[in-house]
């Protein structure tokens, strides 16, 4: 990522994380106060609800009180009526069951369901209730299942027999609690009907999980019930048990409606999208006008680092501002004034040095043979005055040294002319692999030649051809130059090795000994003409590989330790043209 | 005042003999689309058998005054009673009646007093013409029907001038008809034989008429399945609730009145052996007459037996019910018509090989197929100037009671 790409995206996420933030913190903040809301609401339910079942309960109570004292149940409870004249009593009382019993729970008659004379009460009814003030929540068998109902016991017939009636919870209980908009109340009667106060609920499996938890636990139970697949379909409830001696008859189900409540949060959400979006948009802009005005001027500093790398060490930046940026660039132009200087004044010495050795190395060549030459000379000028014959003698022996000795001297110039004319290479495709075989097999002699200690070639070459662009007598030379280098790094005899290897589209070749090695010092002037750490030879070997290296847009170096024998290695490129 | 109380108790004794003329309003539920003597009752008024069973079951001579045997001939000689005259005044002349002896004299004379082997003579127009008391004056299919008195009954003429019989009448709708005064003699369930007594309502109970019965189709209840329904039903509180006492408890097919073994057949209650017996439990598909309040009543109270015993009685419809609650009809004095004609009702094989009625009942009822509860009589609620009823020949009005 750019530093421009970099501190764009910075920005946005700190605008975006900044909105989040709020709306996330505005959101709870709301939903909180909602929750808090809701729950005082459905809590004033709950005391709604039980208010209002206690005055029912009081209702029921003066129903069957006076279902109690009528004649008809007298006439029941004596035996003297038929076995469905409850309904008639059931009926006149506005009760929804009535049973007239005889002491032991026997029925006499049913209101509800007739059928069950003779057959013992179940509605849960205990000996306490018989006279009891209060009404109780019970469930009622009934030929089509059971219901829920709030029920009462009062004595008839002057304790002769009792009349246990009740009232069905039902949607019209529900209405008569009256509820604030947004809260509504269901009531789940076992075993699986759900009502409201307008009827039946749709879907009313969408509570189970509710209900079967305030059924496990049998304590009031909390939940969100989302009744649609739009969200703001929820209902928070919150499930309030029903129990009677530890049965459960029903449960109150006391629902707030989250429809407001998603609206607002959605509301918030939305806005702080907007807010968001808006802020990442001016974020951006305005990061990419701070960041235009930062990056340029790096970007024309990264720019004329490259230009220095590449070795125009002439390049120079603008300096646009006063800032850190702009005495940055001024340090850099400063920094590539001073490498020119630098550069100018190594060439100078370098140039110094090298004509020094030049000279060093002429006068060295020149003057083995000079010596014999002036010796010649002055012999002969000495000679003059002997005999004739002892004359002729000298002569011809010093004319046969001046023309050795001259010989030499031309020997000498040629070399340093050969190298002064090494000519352009001629690129044609060669097989690197063959070449070394060619050269080592050109040197195997020297290999194995008597009188010196023996050097074992070692040849470690890649699989198949390796074909480059190149001049193939010139790396022939150069290979043959560093053969004979390896050759005279082991006096003692060795190991010499060559190995070649593609590398990077190109080939690599290393040809190393196990000689005495080099020094720092003796590495870093290796390729310096006219160097040589050799008591023979005229330092040219080394500077006419790395002359035809260059020529081959290659790179040649030395690693070598002192007494770890050294290693000379060549990257060409697999085409001309293609610096490495 | 000697004359006076001479004058008021002749005009006592005089209101106390039958006296003839009137019009006799009756209602039933019966819905015949022909006057064929088998399809009602009041048909038999109308259309006389040569035998007639008495009070006891016994054949007597009716329009056959005497039968003998000719072992010649190999059968039985039957003699037509004299100056019996058709409802058209034709003098009824039938000249020689024989059957043949290949059955025993007391079943043919059986099979002679069934209402279906009544005489009927077509007229020239194909209209039904018989010989009893009473003659078709209009017949309006499952409707209507006026009878007359046929004044050359060869028995003597009937009290009553007329008879006007609606049909097809629901019992709310008869007694509706009888509180308003519009009917002299409705049927009405035996469950409001207490409130019609408690009102001083004459009312007329006959012995038992009709089986009540469950009766099982199809595979879905095994023999212990209806083993079960049977063990776990409470007649006892049925028939003292419910039933109010009325008619009979009983586990055979024939009320003791014409059979006379009916307490040979357990009607007892074993729950905890019903409970085995329909382990696991239970649902059965059961259907009665939600209509008639009796029998939902009735129906309603097994359901309730039942579940103890862990099977659940869900109503139905009658055409997908695995068991019914059935009123079956006793149409004879004769225990042997009266159970061939159940089996024929039931669809029951009849078993031939059975020796007495106690026998063939017992075959009819092994495997529970036909669970008989209880044996019902009729009730008739009757206006006070009704006299005589059920013989509709013998009924006369009294003069002294308004309709």
């Amino acid at each position: 990522l750019t530093f421009r790409t970099k501190l764009l995206f910075i920005s946005s996420f700190t605008v975006a994380g900044a909105v989040a933030l709020v709306t996330g913190a505005v959101s709870v903040s709301t939903r909180r106060s909602f929750e808090r809301i809701d729950r005082e609401r459905r809590e004033a339910m709950l005391d709604q609800f039980r208010r209002e079942l206690d005055a029912q309960g009081q209702d029921v109570i003066r129903r069957v009180e006076k279902a109690a004292a009528s004649p008809g149940v007298q006439q029941i409870a004596a035996g003297a009526a038929e076995y469905d004249r409850a309904q008639a009593e059931a009926d006149a009382a506005s009760l929804d069951f009535l049973d007239v019993l005889q002491p032991d729970l026997t029925i006499i008659s049913s209101a509800h369901w007739p059928a069950r004379f003779g057959y013992k009460n179940d509605w849960q009814i205990a000996p306490e209730d018989w006279n009891a003030a209060d009404a109780f929540l019970t469930r009622i068998p009934q030929p089509e299942g059971s219901a829920t109902a709030l029920a009462a016991v009062r004595p008839a017939a002057g304790g002769k027999g009792y009349v246990a009636g009740a009232r069905r919870l039902s949607p019209e209980f529900l209405k008569s609690l009256g509820l604030a908009p947004g809260l509504r109340a269901l009531l789940w009667l076992a075993p699986h009907e759900v009502v409201d106060a307008k009827g039946g609920v749709r879907d009313p499996e969408k509570l189970d999980g509710l209900i079967a938890e305030v059924q496990r636990s049998g304590r009031q139970a909390n939940g969100v019930v989302q009744w649609t697949a739009d969200r703001s379909s929820s209902e928070a409830f919150v499930a309030f048990p029903l129990s009677r001696r530890g049965r459960l008859m029903g449960v109150l189900l006391a629902g707030a409606s989250l429809r407001e409540q998603i609206a607002l949060e959605r509301s918030i959400l939305w806005t702080g999208v907007l807010v968001g979006g808006s802020g990442i948009a001016i974020g951006v802009l305005l990061g990419w006008w701070t960041t235009e005005r930062i990056t340029r001027p790096v970007e024309r500093l990264a720019a004329g680092a490259r230009a220095v790398a590449g070795g125009d060490w002439s390049t120079r930046v603008d300096v646009m501002s006063q800032d850190e940026i702009g005495e940055l660039a001024r340090a850099f132009n400063h920094m590539t004034e001073q490498l020119l200087e630098q550069r100018e004044r190594a060439i100078q010495a370098e140039r110094v040095a090298a004509w020094r050795e030049l000279a060093r190395r002429l006068a060295h060549e020149l003057k083995n043979p000079l010596f014999p030459l002036q010796i010649t000379v002055e012999n002969l000028q000495r000679a003059r005055h002997r005999p004739e014959a002892e004359f002729d003698e000298v002569f011809r022996e010093s004319t046969s040294t001046l023309l050795a000795e001259l010989a030499n001297l031309n020997t000498i110039i040629g070399r340093f002319s050969d190298f002064a004319k090494m000519p352009r290479p001629q690129f044609e495709s060669v097989d690197v692999n063959e070449i070394v075989r060619v050269v080592m097999k050109l040197h195997d002699a020297r290999f194995r030649a008597g009188g010196r200690p023996k050097i074992e070639p070692e040849l470690d070459l890649a699989a198949g051809e390796l074909r480059i662009s190149a001049d193939g007598e010139q790396l022939r030379r150069a290979l043959g130059n560093l053969v004979l280098n390896a050759m005279d790094a082991m006096p003692s005899g060795g190991t010499l090795r060559v190995r070649t290897a593609r590398q990077d589209g190109g080939v690599r070749l290393e040809v190393s000994d196990t000689g005495q090695g080099l020094t720092q010092e003796e590495c870093a002037r290796l390729f310096t003409p006219y160097y040589t750490t050799k008591h023979h030879g005229t330092g040219l070997g080394l500077a006419i590989v790395q002359s035809v290296v260059s020529d081959h847009h290659g790179k040649i170096s030395v690693a070598s330790q002192p007494g770890l024998g050294a290693a000379f290695i060549i990257d060409l490129p697999g085409k001309q043209g293609d610096p490495l | 005042v000697a004359v006076s109380v001479l004058l008021a108790a002749g005009t006592l004794e005089a209101a106390r003999r039958p006296r003839y003329g009137g019009e006799l309003r009756i209602e039933t539920r019966a819905t015949p689309r022909t006057p064929d003597p088998s399809e009602a009752a009041f048909l038999s008024y109308v259309f006389e058998t040569l035998v007639r069973l008495d009070d006891r079951g016994e054949p007597e001579p009716w329009l056959a005054a005497s039968w003998t045997h000719e072992p010649a001939r190999k059968r039985w000689i039957f003699t037509a009673r004299q100056n019996v005259k058709l409802h058209n005044g034709a003098l009824w002349a039938p000249g020689l009646i024989s059957v043949a002896d290949d059955q025993p004299i007391e079943k043919i004379l059986r099979d002679l007093a069934r209402p279906r082997n009544a005489v009927v003579v077509r007229a020239e127009d194909g209209s039904p013409v018989g010989t009893g008391p009473f003659r078709i004056a209009r017949w309006e299919a499952e409707k209507s029907a006026t009878l007359t008195a046929h004044d050359e009954y060869w028995g003597g003429r009937p009290y009553l001038d007329r008879a006007e019989i609606r049909m097809g009448r629901a019992l709310p709708e008869e007694a509706l008809d009888f509180e308003l005064g519009k009917a002299d003699v409705v049927e009405i369930p035996i469950t409001d034989l207490r409130r019609f007594r408690q009102r001083g309502v004459p009312v007329f109970v006959s012995p038992p008429s009709e089986i009540l019965a469950l009766e099982f189709e199809g595979t879905l209840a095994n023999d212990a399945i209806r083993e079960a329904v049977a063990l776990s039903i409470d007649r006892g509180a049925i028939y003292n609730v419910l039933l109010q006492k009325q008619g009979e408890i009983s586990g055979a097919l024939l009320p003791l009145w014409i059979g006379g073994y009916s307490f040979l057949f357990a009607t007892e209650r074993d729950v905890s052996r019903a409970r085995q017996l329909a382990s696991p439990p239970r649902t059965l598909a059961f259907a009665y007459d939600r209509q008639d309040a009796m029998m939902r009543a009735i129906g309603e109270r097994i359901a309730v037996n039942t579940s103890e015993a862990g099977i659940t009685m869900r109503p139905a419809a009658g055409t997908t019910a695995d068991v019914r609650l059935e009123r079956l009809p006793i149409i004879s004095r004769d225990p042997w018509l009266a159970l061939e004609e159940l089996a024929s009702l039931l669809k029951i094989p009849w078993p031939s090989a059975a020796g007495t009625p106690y026998d063939a009942e017992r075959v009819l009822l092994e495997g529970f197929r036909v669970i008989p509860l209880f044996h019902l009589p009729d009730a008739w609620a009757l206006s006070r100037r009704v006299r005589n009823w059920p013989h509709l020949a013998d009924v006369w009005l009294d003069a002294r009671e308004t309709p």
